[in-house]
């Protein structure tokens, strides 16, 4: 059984079109890369597929559950994580309550207020941070991190929360070519580690065929494509780049 | 040789900054020309002999000239101004005190972003109610200013400190109130939102995202108003109040001209000394 099966969504924002009859599925353990022009539905997508944007037609399936069934936040964290381009973390506190923000859904309230003074679970968070290699910045306020480093501060609270989808928004568009290289092969390599789906959009192609398998294509809403890293030409991805006013 | 081309002209239009700046030059010109021409007022009969002789009484009063023992150099006296010092300063420290106290409590259901769910990604259709409810409230206890505030509590308590702290706490915790509510709706809402796909419930998205981002905005705004709060216990003391204020209006009914500079001088170190410590403390919390 697929864990992720979407079958004709669309979703309509005012007058446009984001996503019109989009269907694909994702099996366990799949790695996939989403990629596209700008404007093609990406984030969209990715929105409906965190169950934040509810679209208006279709049938989306989480491990076999309709995405609505998931009534509880903490119920849905347990299956998905998300990870974005930047502006993930609370940047006034330190880096411990950051990475143990991903355990909230498993606490209660009481646990939760008792940790902001006595950090909880410390061991999961240190070793996160170990695997992530920042275990020295534990302590440290989080707006003092460099970006990559708060990328992965982010990638340690994914580990935390351990849920069995990531869904990943452009993680690495605002980081320069060294540390987006970094980041990657972490977020990659911890995926693959655990076990866990992955479904990133990005900017780049070359990245997408680096460290993705499968990768599926969105021009105006639509599957463009949805092929085996291998299979793909470069007559594919110079069509799906293709400018408007040119193809006309 | 370059070519000539048409800059495009500017297009004039009667706007309102300039019809407010004409109002204004107009309001200047004309105002000035009735004072001095048909109220024949002329700036020099201020400083006529008879008002030079009471100020010159005054002053010498101020410094003690006249007097075998003036206050600021008697030890009683000195002790009784600590005294009312100290009390002034209570009177601060619980005005602030209260009006922080109110409008934490009050700020988060005052925040729009809040009210209309795009913070926390939940809706309640009570939220709107609430809203508008301490929005209401913050504009009647800050439109109406702390002097008149300590009036109508005097009127009702008895006069002293607890009645001026209550009347500045009023009027502080409305300005406190919206300097707070308006950090809230500016604070960026995807760090926050992040939370709740990380499966945190609306308490833990208080505790953990919205609360640590707007604290230290909320500390500077806090310790702006207590110098603010400090700087104006003094007037609330006029009115019956207690503290310096107070003090001082008697002295100055009494004539007792070098108390009221005694009291002067420890107002001033007081007000120092505020600045002072909210400085220090607003260097600490970045």
């Amino acid at each position: 059984m697929p864990l992720i099966e979407l079958n004709n969504i669309t979703k309509q924002f005012e007058r446009k079109i984001a996503l019109s009859s989009l269907s694909f599925h994702v099996k366990k353990g799949e790695m996939v890369a989403l990629i596209g022009p700008s404007g093609a539905g990406k984030s969209t997508l990715l929105n409906t597929l965190a169950g934040i944007t509810a679209p208006n037609t279709g049938t989306y399936l989480l491990d076999g559950v309709p995405i609505q069934h998931y009534k509880k936040r903490k119920e849905l964290a347990k299956k998905i994580g998300v990870i974005r381009q930047q502006f993930d973390l609370i940047a006034s506190l330190p880096v411990i309550q950051n990475v143990l923000a991903g355990r909230l859904g498993e606490w209660g309230f009481f646990k939760s207020m008792l940790s902001l003074f006595l950090p909880q679970d410390k061991q999961l968070a240190a070793n996160a941070l170990n695997r992530v290699g920042l275990l020295d910045k534990l302590y440290d306020q989080t707006s003092k991190l460099s970006g990559g480093e708060q990328q992965r501060v982010a990638l340690a609270r994914l580990l935390v929360q351990s849920p069995a989808v990531i869904l990943a928004d452009e993680p690495v568009a605002s980081l320069d070519p060294a540390r987006a290289e970094d980041v990657l092969a972490m977020l990659t390599k911890l995926v693959k580690e655990e076990g866990q789906t992955l479904v990133m959009s990005l900017h780049s192609v070359e990245y997408a065929k680096k460290y993705f398998s499968r990768i599926i294509a969105l021009r105006d809403g639509e599957v463009f494509f949805d092929l085996p890293t291998s299979e793909i030409t470069k007559e594919h991805l110079a069509e799906l780049y293709l400018l408007k006013e040119m193809a006309l | 040789m370059m070519s000539k081309i048409k800059i495009p002209s500017k297009k004039r239009r009667f706007s309102f900054v300039a019809f407010s700046i004409l109002l204004a030059l107009a309001l200047l010109a004309g105002s000035w020309g009735h004072i001095f021409y048909a109220e024949r007022a002329n700036f020099f009969t201020l400083f006529n002999e008879q008002n030079a002789e009471y100020a010159k009484k005054f002053f010498s009063g101020l410094f003690g000239l006249q007097e075998e023992k003036p206050a600021f150099t008697d030890k009683e006296a000195w002790i009784n101004a600590g005294k009312l010092t100290y009390e002034t300063l209570q009177m601060s420290v619980m005005a602030i005190g209260f009006a922080t106290i109110a409008a934490l409590l009050t700020v988060i259901p005052a925040a729009r972003n809040i009210a209309d769910g795009t913070l926390t990604v939940s809706k309640r259709w009570y939220r709107w109610i609430l809203f508008g409810f301490f929005r209401v409230i913050y504009i009647f206890s800050r439109a109406i200013p702390e002097l008149v505030w300590a009036m109508v509590i005097v009127f009702i308590l008895k006069p002293g400190i607890l009645p001026g702290a209550v009347a500045l706490a009023l009027h502080n915790f409305g300005i406190l109130g919206k300097l707070c509510a308006e950090v809230i709706e500016d604070t960026d809402a995807r760090p926050i939102r992040n939370l709740a796909s990380s499966g945190a419930s609306n308490a833990q998205i208080l505790f953990y995202g919205i609360i640590p981002t707007v604290m230290p905005k909320f500390l500077t705004y806090i310790l702006y108003r207590g110098e603010v709060i400090m700087r104006t216990s003094i007037v609330v003391g006029f009115v019956g109040a207690g503290g310096l204020g107070q003090q001082f209006k008697l002295s100055l009914s009494y004539f007792h001209y070098t108390e009221i500079t005694l009291l002067l001088i420890c107002y001033i170190i007081l007000v120092f000394a505020a600045d002072f410590i909210s400085e220090g403390f607003r260097k600490a919390a970045k």
